[in-house]
């Protein structure tokens, strides 16, 4: 078989499409989690768990360690303490490694690749599930069905489908981005501030279309946002970090109504906007 | 002779050393694309590649079957300099890594020498003699087995690069190495990959040019800066401009040799120097390169 941990033969055959399957609340489970960049320590001892098919929200100001900690899950930094996805542990892996064992990182400032087209964009996504020279029928196919569950999230990436990456617009990069991590079949998807210099309009849908991946396809989200309040009208469960530790987490709704706490741990009133 | 067929001639002269300008400009091209590095050493390869193939002929193997197995053998060498030599340095300051190819210059030249001497020698030509004539302008067999040769090298390339999977990965680490090893791409496996790619191109320019410029360790010194002229007017980002700059670099060194009285053939090695100039002073870019854009 395969080295993916999305296809857990135990439990799937028994009680497959039901959707009974227990909730696992500690799919991802990350402890003691200390990492940084030289000298510069960041993260410094995090302890949260995500359950499976769960979209969490790790919120907090600049600097508190979002984005390191998605680094650490993904690879990019080295971290100290313990992360396993599904009981497999992540630290130690190369990026590489851990996009093969499901991890699919959307990286701040979207990383396209901005010469080869959208298509080609998403078939690279595709490769860990094909051969590299020789593709069968089947992987053809199968290759093709992937593309058209992307192309349906993302009508718009099919109508620029042979345009170059780097000539599309910012929102739509992120969502090539967005669809290049999902063409890998991810169990677990990090988004980094998917929201970064894209209107409020374009990210509204861009996370209308996170929460329909995620009903649709199960697939465990951890989004790190600097607009707090989007991220809480999609996430299940939120994380609030300061300076490199875990000062708050709780179910998101929670969280979103509980406004005092919001203002304090996140500078911003989650409430404004949405009072009428 | 008129006038015209008589420039003529001299552009098909140009395009036949041009073809093999492209084809080291191309490695060079290659490499750079990859990994950002420009290759000092390219030519020196190419030259130990080409000794490859003298010995495997002179130890008895027809031609035909020694180019294969030279070409393999180089595929092979690029392979094991990258990952041996370069991988080291990759994350290292630019002037590091044109230190590491300048000193690969020198060893891989100092051990042809060491096995081979530097005494010349014949290489032999596999094309047959004489030519075809077209409307009264002569081409030799040879120089249209060059042009055949590198066309055929320029095909694989763009089947390889366009329409295989493996290529298209090859393309994405040369975009972005981080976003590849994001999507799970062995970046380091396609690194490996491009080097030998680059060395087997640049392979066949040294066995091309060999039977007509003698066979000894400083043969490419030449050759080398002809590519450089090559990659830098057709831009070092763009295999395309590298084939096209090899052509255009070929032919003003045969015209400007026949033409301009003050250069003539003496000093046509001068004429690259002058190309890279003005190339780096009007459009620093090239012809098909993109304006510098910072590297992530």
């Amino acid at each position: 078989m395969s080295e993916k941990p999305t296809t857990d033969d135990t439990e799937a055959g028994a009680s497959t499409e039901a959707g009974r399957t227990p909730a696992e609340p500690d799919f991802l489970k990350v402890s003691d989690l200390h990492a940084g960049y030289g000298q510069a320590r960041v993260l410094q001892g995090l302890d949260f768990t995500v359950a499976r098919g769960e979209v969490c929200a790790v919120l907090g100001p600049n600097g508190a360690g979002k984005t390191t900690t998605l680094r650490a899950l993904c690879g990019m930094v080295r971290g100290r303490g313990s992360v396993t996805l599904n009981g497999t542990e992540l630290l130690g892996r190369s990026p590489e490694q851990a996009a093969r064992l499901g991890v699919a990182h959307v990286p701040e400032g979207r990383g396209t690749f901005n010469d080869l087209t959208v298509e080609e964009n998403l078939r690279i996504g595709a490769h860990l599930h094909t051969g590299h020279w020789r593709r069968g029928r089947a992987q053809r196919a199968a290759v093709a069905a992937d593309l058209e569950r992307i192309y349906g999230y993302f009508p718009k990436l099919r109508d620029r489908s042979r345009q170059a990456a780097g000539s599309l617009s910012g929102g739509e990069q992120q969502m090539l981005a967005i669809g290049r991590a999902l063409m890998l079949r991810p169990s677990l998807l990090l988004l980094d501030e998917p929201s970064l210099g894209l209107a409020p309009l374009v990210t509204r849908e861009l996370f209308e279309i996170v929460r329909a991946v995620n009903e649709e396809e199960r697939t465990t989200v951890v989004v790190v946002e600097q607009n707090a309040q989007l991220a809480l009208d999609v996430a299940h469960r939120a994380h609030v970090l300061e300076a490199g530790r875990l000062v708050l987490s709780g179910p998101a709704a929670q969280i979103r109504e509980d406004g005092q706490v919001a203002e304090v741990y996140l500078g911003v009133s989650v409430r404004a906007g949405t009072g009428g | 002779m008129s006038a015209v067929t008589e420039v003529l001639q001299q552009v098909v002269e140009g395009v036949g050393s041009g073809a093999v300008y492209a084809s080291l400009a191309l490695a060079l091209v290659l490499i750079h694309r990859f990994t950002g590095i420009v290759n000092f050493a390219q030519g020196e390869l190419a030259m130990i590649s080409t000794y490859v193939a003298w010995q495997l002929v002179a130890s008895g193997m027809p031609f035909w079957l020694a180019l294969p197995v030279t070409l393999a053998v180089s595929f092979a060498g690029g392979m094991l300099i990258e990952r041996l030599v370069i991988r080291p340095v990759q994350a290292a300051p630019e002037l590091t890594t044109v230190i590491v190819t300048v000193g690969l210059f020198i060893f891989v030249n100092a051990m042809a020498g060491l096995i081979w001497s530097f005494t010349v020698k014949d290489f032999p030509q596999q094309f047959p003699d004489g030519g075809i004539d077209l409307a009264g302008v002569r081409v030799d067999w040879s120089t249209l087995g060059i042009i055949a040769v590198v066309a055929v090298v320029m095909g694989l390339l763009y089947l390889l690069f366009q329409h295989t999977s493996i290529g298209l990965m090859m393309r994405a680490v040369a975009c972005n190495p981080a976003s590849a090893r994001l999507s799970g791409i062995r970046v380091g496996r396609v690194l490996m990959l491009g080097w030998g790619l680059a060395a087997t191109v640049g392979a066949v320019s040294g066995v091309l040019v060999a039977p007509v410029l003698f066979l000894e360790p400083n043969m490419m010194g030449g050759v080398l800066i002809y590519a450089f002229a090559a990659a830098t007017l057709g831009g070092f980002d763009s295999p395309v401009g590298a084939v096209v700059g090899g052509l255009l670099v070929g032919v003003a060194e045969t015209l400007a040799g026949a033409y301009v009285d003050v250069i003539g053939a003496d000093l046509k090695v001068g004429v690259p120097l002058v190309i890279i100039l003005a190339v780096l002073l009007v459009r620093p870019q090239g012809l098909f390169g993109r304006a510098a854009v910072e590297r992530a």
